[in-house]
């Protein structure tokens, strides 16, 4: 059992260890190959495949597990560290101290957008980006996207999609239109919202983290482990209610043949979701 | 954390399907180099010819486009692929249930690598979280997000 937390109330010496911890991973290659799993991963509902990831229920239990195996990693190099979270509700400026020298470094820079600051510059040596998307070899930030404006989500969007008491709903894609997964995904839908929370996060810091080499930039953890911390607190807020959907039925067809009920293993886990749905034995948030 | 991982046990066998398979453009431009080209691609696009609904975006006929965009030359089209041995009437007859639409988009000659959404939209590579409503949209949105970045002249290891 250890402790998750927000990454404004780490300490000078914690923040030191656990970029120092994501620097060795880098060296070793371990980091790449989480970044490659994720691509891999990455699979839209628009193509005939089982999805784990993304657009899906498990959208929620395959990150946690992800974010368990990264911090496994990180934690075999430094017992001491864990994944912090960051809470874009209310440290959502450019300004904020995840940004600064000693933790993730700034924004981008005009023109190639490579990030100049911090451990993950460039410069530094000990951090080329390997599997992105361009073939540019540094980490690139673009907050807010200037050419075409995106602002954090607010609280009000976050509690928006924690009143919803559903987990998930029909058709179990990025179209649902109800259902608490959805509504953090965020997948806009046409004629009725627009992308927000989670997709949204991901557009407004830009760069790397807007394509499919998003977890190149280390703020990916930060950002995954919020929204993990928000699945803790929608179960909190709706006891009651589930991980949907449960077992197949005969009558099941189209999208519920590709994506992942309550007791069915997710690959490459091979851990299904009913496993994950209390994470109280392994950390908790504070 | 093997780099060699299948995300689906299906790459396999799609790499074994592509070998016997055409292409045939629904263009006639399109196809323009590498493994497409080796299989020999038809370029004489029959325009009455129907086009599987899931080649169509939003009811529109498939787009192709070729344009200078911030400076960038952005091409993009869907051809269709279906079955070998389907040159003629006999894959008209089988219908287009088996062609699966591939989607060609290029920034400056560069692969974009785009999936579909459930409700037809597109999404890139460079655009991981958001959907775009057409293929054009799509590549100036990627070019937006590039900066003066190229892509990657060849995307890693992905599943596909």
């Amino acid at each position: 059992m250890y402790d998750r937390k927000n990454q404004r109330n780490l300490t000078r010496t914690e923040k030191r260890r656990l970029v120092g911890a994501i620097l060795e991973l880098k060296r070793s290659g371990r980091y790449d190959d989480f970044v490659l799993l994720h691509r891999e991963f990455y699979v839209s509902d628009g193509e005939d495949r089982p999805r784990a990831a993304h657009m899906t229920p498990s959208f929620f239990p395959w990150h946690r597990q992800y974010l368990l195996e990264f911090e496994k990693a990180l934690r075999a190099v430094d017992p001491a560290v864990s994944v912090p979270y960051w809470d874009w509700t209310s440290d959502n400026t450019p300004g904020a101290s995840l940004w600064a020298e000693d933790l993730l470094g700034g924004n981008g820079r005009p023109g190639d957008r490579q990030v100049m600051t911090g451990p993950f510059a460039y410069a530094t040596g000990g951090w080329t980006i390997n599997d992105g998307v361009s073939e540019q070899p540094f980490l690139t930030r673009n907050f807010g996207r200037p050419s075409s404006p995106v602002t954090l989500p607010g609280k009000d969007d976050v509690a928006r999609a924690l009143k919803d008491p559903v987990y998930d709903a029909e058709p179990w894609n990025s179209v649902s239109g109800t259902g608490f997964r959805n509504r953090i995904e965020g997948w806009g839908i046409r004629g009725s919202r627009g992308v927000s929370n989670h997709n949204q996060v991901h557009r407004w810091v830009g760069g790397s983290m807007s394509g499919a080499g998003s977890p190149n930039d280390p703020v990916f953890w930060f950002h995954h482990a919020f929204i993990d911390l928000l699945w803790v607190r929608w179960q909190k807020a709706h006891p009651r209610s589930g991980y949907r959907p449960g077992a197949r039925t005969g009558g099941s067809g189209g999208d519920r043949e590709r994506v992942f009920g309550l007791d069915e293993p997710m690959p490459p886990f091979g851990v299904a979701p009913s496993a994950l749905l209390d994470h109280t034995r392994l950390y908790r948030y504070v | 954390m093997g780099r060699t991982r299948d995300a689906t046990g299906t790459a396999a066998a799609r790499r074994g399907v592509s070998r016997r398979i055409v292409l045939r453009s629904v263009f006639t431009v399109g196809v323009t180099a590498g493994t497409a080209a080796a299989l020999g691609p038809v370029l004489a696009g029959d325009p009455d010819e129907p086009v599987p609904a899931s080649g169509k975006a939003r009811g529109t006929e498939p787009e192709r486009f070729a344009e200078t965009y911030r400076g960038r030359e952005i091409r993009g089209a869907v051809t269709v692929v279906v079955p070998a041995g389907g040159r003629g009437d006999a894959v008209r007859a089988a219908g287009a249930a088996d062609a699966v639409p591939h989607l060609d988009v290029r920034v400056d000659g560069r692969p974009l690598h785009i999936m579909r959404r459930a409700d037809g939209s597109y999404v890139s590579d460079v655009n991981h979280y958001e959907s775009f409503p057409t293929l054009l949209a799509t590549a100036r949105a990627a070019v937006d997000e590039l900066g003066s970045a190229q892509l990657a002249a060849a995307p890693p290891r992905h599943g596909t």
